[in-house]
């Protein structure tokens, strides 16, 4: 639980040092792309400090080039 | 529109290239596994067929002069298929950059810190790259200069301080390597440390004479092979196929340092060259990936975006390997492979140019 309040208070530090300047200079298109790629790293890191079972990105690339194009050493 | 205001001049990115490849030095270490006494061999087969690779970059920067990757690609392929292409690439600086922070935080976590968590160290070595990367990218290029003199004088020195300990029968017999193995270590060597340059493409725009690029890359990645070549020689000679099953052959042979009982323990030298060489690398792919993604979407700054990248780095380097033999296994199984394809792409992409007769 602990971990799960810190990782918060991160994100909301990264929020607030990021977003005001961007409001104030109407950067629009920034922001939006902006807050696409915080809350996907928000829900990953999320899903880490609570111990969800995430499946490593490492087994879909083996996957594709050891099962599919059969491009491995072993 | 320039993404980056900073411009960096031939000689600082010479120093780059080279500080960037020594980032590599681990991957070394794992083809010892594959190759045994024979690395120093690979090593050199690999810098020589990375040579030719490297020259391809080159030429595709000098044809679109003032573009990057990202934009190259959307000339040569299209509005559509370019972005895909693009988007790969990111995922592929992305991934590389999560990889080599889980060596980071492998090295740490192995030989300094046995009980702190690898996450603490991941984000805390992050943190350090991010403030790099949103300072630019001639921030990173001069600090490389230092960093690359310091790794440079620490690898000559700890090659003399080990003259005594090293026996040149350990490299004995010569040539006994199977043809599998050769091809399999050259194509770990190509792959992994040298070729990965093709990140610079994103960094080449900003050198400030476009034509003394081609020079300094090349000696550039040469500076890098030959202390690499340097540090393979001193492990194999001074520990043998032992070097085989050492997680970071380089610190157990520095280890071995004993200058009358004065000089001892210097393998904490090399755990901070090695972690220099590190940075330099992390931020070079960290800096390819964040531009990539402000270039894609076409943002006027790159500099909000540099956090929420981090994080997602971060997290890909924990969730990626649980043990360092995945990494391992990775990285002489399938990862040659896979960073081939994005390594050789940039052939395809030169000759799509060439037949289009693109730039018009």
């Amino acid at each position: 639980m602990a971990v799960i309040f810190l990782l918060t208070i991160a994100f909301v530090a990264i929020g607030l040092f990021e977003i005001p300047a961007l409001v104030r200079n109407k950067h629009w298109r920034e922001l939006a792309v902006f807050s696409v790629f915080f809350v996907l790293a928000f829900i990953l890191a999320l899903l880490q400090a609570a111990d969800v079972k995430i499946p490593s990105p490492v087994k879909g690339m083996e996957y594709l080039f050891k099962d599919i194009l059969k491009l491995s050493y072993y | 529109m320039r993404l980056e205001r900073g411009i960096i001049s031939s000689s600082q990115l010479t120093f780059l290239v080279a500080g960037y490849v020594q980032g590599s030095v681990m991957v070394v270490a794992i083809t010892n596994i594959i190759t045994k006494q024979y690395t120093w061999l690979v090593v050199l087969s690999g810098l020589a067929a990375s040579i030719p690779l490297a020259m391809v970059y080159i030429a595709l920067a000098r044809k679109f002069p003032g573009k990057d990757l990202i934009q190259i690609n959307r000339i040569v392929y299209g509005p559509y298929l370019g972005k895909l292409v693009s988007a790969l690439y990111i995922w592929f600086f992305c991934s590389i950059a999560g990889f080599m922070l889980t060596y980071v935080g492998e090295i740490i976590k192995y030989y300094m810190m046995p009980e702190t968590p690898k996450y603490a160290i991941c984000i805390l070595f992050a943190c350090i790259c991010a403030w790099t990367v949103r300072n630019g990218i001639e921030v990173l290029a001069r600090t490389s200069v230092i960093f690359v003199m310091i790794i440079i004088f620490v690898i000559l020195i700890t090659f003399f301080l080990l003259l005594k300990d090293m026996q040149l029968t350990n490299f004995l017999p010569f040539f006994d390597l199977s043809l599998k193995d050769f091809i399999q270590g050259t194509h770990v060597m190509l792959t992994l440390p040298f070729s990965e340059i093709v990140v610079f493409l994103m960094v080449m725009p900003y050198v400030n004479k476009g034509v003394e690029a081609k020079k300094s890359v090349i000696l550039g990645l040469i500076i890098g092979g030959v202390s690499i070549l340097i540090d393979t020689v001193r492990n194999t000679a001074v520990l043998g196929v032992t070097s085989t099953i050492m997680v970071s052959p380089s610190i157990e042979s520095v280890r071995l340092i004993d200058l009358a009982e004065i000089i001892t323990r210097l393998e904490m030298l090399v755990i901070t060259l090695l972690l220099i060489a590190m940075f330099i690398k992390v931020s070079v792919m960290y800096y390819g990936s964040v531009l990539g993604i402000a270039r894609l979407f076409n943002l006027r700054s790159y500099r909000p975006l540099v956090l929420p990248i981090g994080s997602i780095i971060v997290s890909l380097s924990i969730l990626s390997f649980t043990y360092l033999a995945q990494n391992v296994g990775f990285a002489t199984g399938t990862g040659p492979f896979f960073t081939l394809t994005f390594e050789f792409s940039p052939v395809i992409t030169l000759l799509i140019a060439k037949i289009r007769k693109l730039p018009k």
